[in-house]
């Protein structure tokens, strides 16, 4: 056997923190090209978009704590659950992707950088200049856009819904879209062509893969997204006539909107899958359980996706129900697969209750959940009850908000120490969690049961004879303790900025990617040295090569490149 | 290239199958028809490159399940150390694009000025100082 | 083992909620849901009652699985440092690929049953409602050429009361819903029902949405606008009276008497908006 050339577990390399005076950081921040750098801005300001966001939905909450109006006006109460959604999906939870697949991609896969780095740049500058442009219409005097994040005609149009805030909506959320078609490109791209060697398809990370099939989605639904929002504005600034509803406009534009709509859903929960895996699969110290099966699922969801778009528009009267209801069903199947192929890393493993592993459970029991309302939702006859109302805000909440922000939340404390070079801290993460979960919960379980005896979306106010008082008064409370919970994550960042570096490749000691070889953080290009990559593990083979592999092999899985590694030895330190 | 290939031509299948079948169950229904069928046929001519472009290059380290390290070894490719031009390109791009809400006097202002950019991204590397 | 558990969850499931019924006083054994007003509502009913059986069992049995498994292998110190490194079971995977398969089959096939039921076109409604939702008002033109001797009645909302659509019970109503301005959605929730008001031409459609259902309970109900329309959407609200068929026919009279006669279509013969005051206090 082959001895290592020094001691990688405990990693040698210490990288210090260096100090810039101001203008050096400013000039670093608005010219690098470096995919961990634009990661951290990414996720820097999707975080501050979800503040605002959050905000937001905290305003909404208090003013339905009561009947009657006591905070804010009807029109601005509108204009807060029109930018909230556009907030958290389009400039929160979608540049989330783009945080992580910029941090950790080029990482995992052992490539020096993305394919096209002044491209990655310029699609967040694009995703930021964007994004403040359509939320300034709050700065306007009208407003902002106040007609629902769908955006539907005739109400978006300049006719019902007139002023600057409509129209930077608009025009705001065309550069931002810009700029995640670019993203997708990017990372195409990079998985395509730039792996390391030994590292075939069917070795990546399954984030990797999840990044792969959601880069895909977004080149093929964002340009229909661009589309129609360039065709709204030419009809509201321009004058054109496209979307008027005496030519059909209204569900013309709900068909465009929705294509985009449902796999845009998608596009914001794949690589939080991707993640959860990671997460779930190092905790337990196994590899992924089914990793085939996860691909086809991932592929087959994505597919799929593209395929159901109007069970958004059921109660429209104007689409084939059996159609959209059969496919929609599907989908159930593969991410039925997906929960089994999660539980399956879990069982007979070897699990430690870290913070990211609470995370990935809170995620897996409220997406469980929300998952079979979907399900509810994708019948027809089921629908036309509850379309339109609480029920489906409770719905895509527990999907969008158990996908999206408890997997942020695992990926953020699970690749800390990566990004950062520093850990943070384990009791405040627990709190964290458990305030969150609680919260998210009695905020949104009520509401299935709200929607369910009549309470209608987008509602500023209801009266006090329909029974909605105590369950919205309920969901309030947990609304706040919601809010709440982000302040011992924002403490923890600030308490931890000063701790001591980890010093090591893998600080959590069971990493299995590619990520765990190179120091914590990586240096300029990713690594001074790649292993030898022979299976989905290559950090784990080499840190844990005594970790024999028991299963036998199967002639279809060698075929697909993964090798039991059986006599795996310490790669030789052959630099890139 | 091949798996890369085949993950985008069935992809493609899939659309090319459902999107007639959505055509025949829901006639007339042009908005939703048509980005359909164009999805099949982008997944169509992104395998089409995928399959033309495997066949030019040869076989690749990372397609290999024994690829060495060494195999990769030498100039994995030019990464920009730093640039303005994506800044300056996002900026005139936004000003040109809000100037379509706010007056054409911005959408005028911010077009040479995308323009500009666009250049000088192109040729950052190819001029003075940085010329590769 | 297993299949025993399963069983024995399915039959207490259905035990509690078998003393579900959509007529039931407390709203927990209506599945939180309106009492059931027509005969649509009740057919749909029963797939409400199959679909949360369904539900919470597979969500009682994977959440079982999601806890056990971290539980029962969670890390103690007298464990190896890595356990066996399994990476596939070709028989259980396909064994949870198929299950789920055969579930969403049959739940497709009652929804499309239960689905035909509901959404059929009657040939002869006993009668016909044109619906015009307009921001943010709703008119009601009973279209009862022989109650009215060819004179359209309508019923609208005034700046004191909300708009009043009466309904005769037990005899199938159509519903015609015309829109002048923005989308809007016409959901009377104790029909467990809703569709849009879509303003212009539908696409592929031959003139506006429409649906036939058949109240079967009297009683009054609040039905409510479900599509954003602007500023004032959550006041559009209306009352349903659904009433015996004599009140009904001496409601007609009425409208005629007091001269609520033609066929306004909303907008500029809309009325002005009545609807909850923005103080919270009831109309």
């Amino acid at each position: 056997m082959a001895t290592a050339n020094f001691d990688v577990q405990a990693g040698e390399v210490a990288v210090k923190p260096r100090e810039r005076s101001l203008g050096q950081m400013a000039f670093h921040y608005m010219t690098t090209t470096d995919h961990k750098v634009i990661g951290q801005m990414y996720a820097f300001t999707t975080f501050a978009f979800f503040l605002f966001g959050g905000l937001m939905a905290l305003i909404i909450r208090a003013e339905l704590v009561l009947p009657g109006n006591q905070l804010v006006t009807d029109e601005t109460f509108n204009q807060l659950f029109t930018m909230h959604g556009t907030v958290m999906l389009l400039m929160f939870a979608t540049p989330l992707f783009f945080a992580f697949a910029n941090m950790i991609v080029p990482l995992q896969i052992g490539s020096p950088d993305v394919a096209f780095p002044r491209l990655n740049m310029f699609s967040y500058w694009l995703f930021l200049f964007g994004s403040l442009i359509a939320c300034s219409g709050f700065l306007t005097r009208d407003g902002a856009a106040s007609f629902g994040w769908f955006g539907y005609p005739p109400l978006s149009d300049s006719i019902h819904s007139p002023g600057l805030g409509g129209d930077f909506w608009v025009l705001g959320l065309y550069l931002s879209g810009l700029g995640t078609i670019l993203g997708g490109v990017n990372f195409i791209t990079t998985i395509f062509t730039m792996r390391a060697p030994g590292m075939t398809m069917f070795r990546m990370p399954i984030f990797v893969w999840n990044t792969l099939v959601t880069s895909m989605l977004i080149v093929i639904v964002f340009p229909v997204f661009g589309a129609a929002l360039l065709v709204l504005a030419a009809d509201r600034i321009l004058g054109t006539h496209v979307f008027d509803a005496a030519s059909g406009g209204p569900i013309m534009y709900q068909h465009l909107f929705w294509f985009f709509g449902h796999p845009e859903v998608y596009i914001i929960a794949l690589p939080f899958f991707g993640i959860i895996t990671e997460v779930l699969s190092v905790f337990s110290r196994k590899p992924v359980f089914g990793y085939i099966g996860l691909v086809g699922a991932t592929l087959a969801i994505a597919v799929l996706s593209v395929s159901v778009w109007a069970h958004h528009m059921f109660v429209t009267g104007a689409v084939n129900l059996a159609f959209f209801s059969f496919m929609t069903l599907l989908i159930g199947v593969p991410t039925g697969v997906k929960f089994f192929n999660w539980i399956g890393t879990m069982w007979g493993g070897s699990v430690s209750f870290d913070s990211p592993m609470m995370f990935a459970l809170g995620f897996l029991t409220t997406f469980l959940f929300g998952g079979l309302t979907g399900i509810i939702l994708a019948s027809p006859p089921l629908d036309f009850h509850v379309s339109d109302t609480y029920f489906v805000v409770a719905h895509f909440h527990y999907v969008v908000f158990g996908t999206v922000v408890f997997a942020m939340f695992a990926g953020y404390y699970y690749w800390w120490p990566k990004i950062t070079g520093r850990m943070l801290d384990e009791k405040l993460g627990k709190i964290h969690f458990w305030l969150l979960f609680i919260g998210f919960h009695m905020t949104f379980l009520i509401q299935h049961w709200l929607g369910l005896s009549g309470m209608a979306r987008r509602y500023a106010d209801y009266l006090p004879s329909d029974g909605f008082t105590w369950m919205n008064q309920f969901s309030t409370v947990g609304a706040f303790l919601l809010g709440a919970s982000t302040l011992p994550f924002i403490y923890n960042v600030w308490k931890t900025r000063k701790a001591p570096m980890v010093n090591q490749n893998d600080p959590w000691g069971w990493g299995r990617t590619l990520e765990w070889a190179t120091s914590c953080p990586p240096p300029r290009h990713n690594f001074e040295s790649l292993p030898r990559v022979r299976s989905e593990s290559p950090a784990f083979d080499l840190y844990h090569p005594e970790a024999a592999s028991i299963e036998a092999q199967s002639d279809a899985f060698e075929k697909l490149g993964a090798e039991s590694h059986e006599t795996i030895e310490p790669a030789k330190k052959d630099g890139v | 290239m091949r798996k890369e290939f085949w993950i985008f031509l069935c992809c493609g299948i899939f659309f090319a199958i459902v999107a007639p079948i959505y055509w025949v169950v829901s006639p007339h229904e042009i908005s939703g028809a048509v980005p359909f069928g164009m999805t099949a046929l982008l997944f169509f001519m992104v395998s089409f490159y995928l399959w033309f472009v495997g066949r030019e290059i040869p076989p690749r380290p990372e397609d290999r399940n024994d690829g060495e390290i060494a195999d990769g070894a030498g100039e994995l490719g030019f990464f920009p150390p730093y640039s303005w031009w994506p800044l300056a390109a996002a900026l005139a791009v936004s000003v040109t694009v809000s100037g379509i809400a706010v007056g054409w006097w911005m959408f005028m202002m911010g077009l040479p000025i995308a323009a500009l950019a666009m250049i000088g991204w192109t040729f950052e590397f190819y001029r003075g100082r940085h010329a590769h | 083992m297993g299949r025993m558990k399963l069983a024995v969850m399915a039959a207490l499931t259905a035990a509690v909620l078998v003393g579900c019924s959509p007529l039931d006083e407390s709203s927990a054994n209506r599945l939180a849901m309106p009492a059931a007003g027509s005969e649509e509502a009740h057919t749909m009913w029963y797939l409400w009652l199959g679909v949360w059986i369904a539900v919470l069992v597979v969500f009682v049995v994977v959440f079982a699985m999601i806890m056990y498994a971290p539980i029962r292998y969670r890390r103690k110190e007298t464990d190896a440092p890595a356990p066996p490194q399994i990476r596939y079971n070709l028989p259980l995977e396909a064994l949870y690929t198929i299950a789920p398969v055969i579930m969403v089959a049959v739940f497709f096939f009652h929804t499309v049953q239960t689905q035909d039921a509901v959404t059929r076109d009657i040939e002869n409604p006993d009668h016909t409602v044109e619906v015009i939702a307009s921001k943010w008002q709703w008119t009601f033109n009973y279209l009862e050429p022989e109650a009215t001797q060819g004179e359209g009645v309508f019923d609208q909302g005034t700046p004191e009361a909300l708009p009043k659509l009466y309904l005769p019970v037990n005899e199938s109503v159509r519903f015609e819903l015309i829109s002048p301005d923005v989308i809007h959605s016409f959901w009377i929730p104790e029909f467990y029902y809703k569709l849009d008001v879509v303003p212009g031409n539908i696409p592929g459609k031959e003139g506006p949405n429409h649906f036939t259902m058949t109240p079967n309970r009297t009683g009054t109900f609040t039905g409510r606008c479900a599509e954003l329309c602007g500023v004032y959407h959550s006041r559009m609200m209306f009352e349903v009276h659904v009433v015996d068929r004599a009140e009904y026919d001496a409601h007609m009279k009425e409208l005629q008497a007091t001269g609520q006669v033609g066929r306004p279509q909303g907008g500029n013969d809309a009325m002005t908006v009545a609807g909850l005051k923005s103080d919270g206090a009831d109309q």
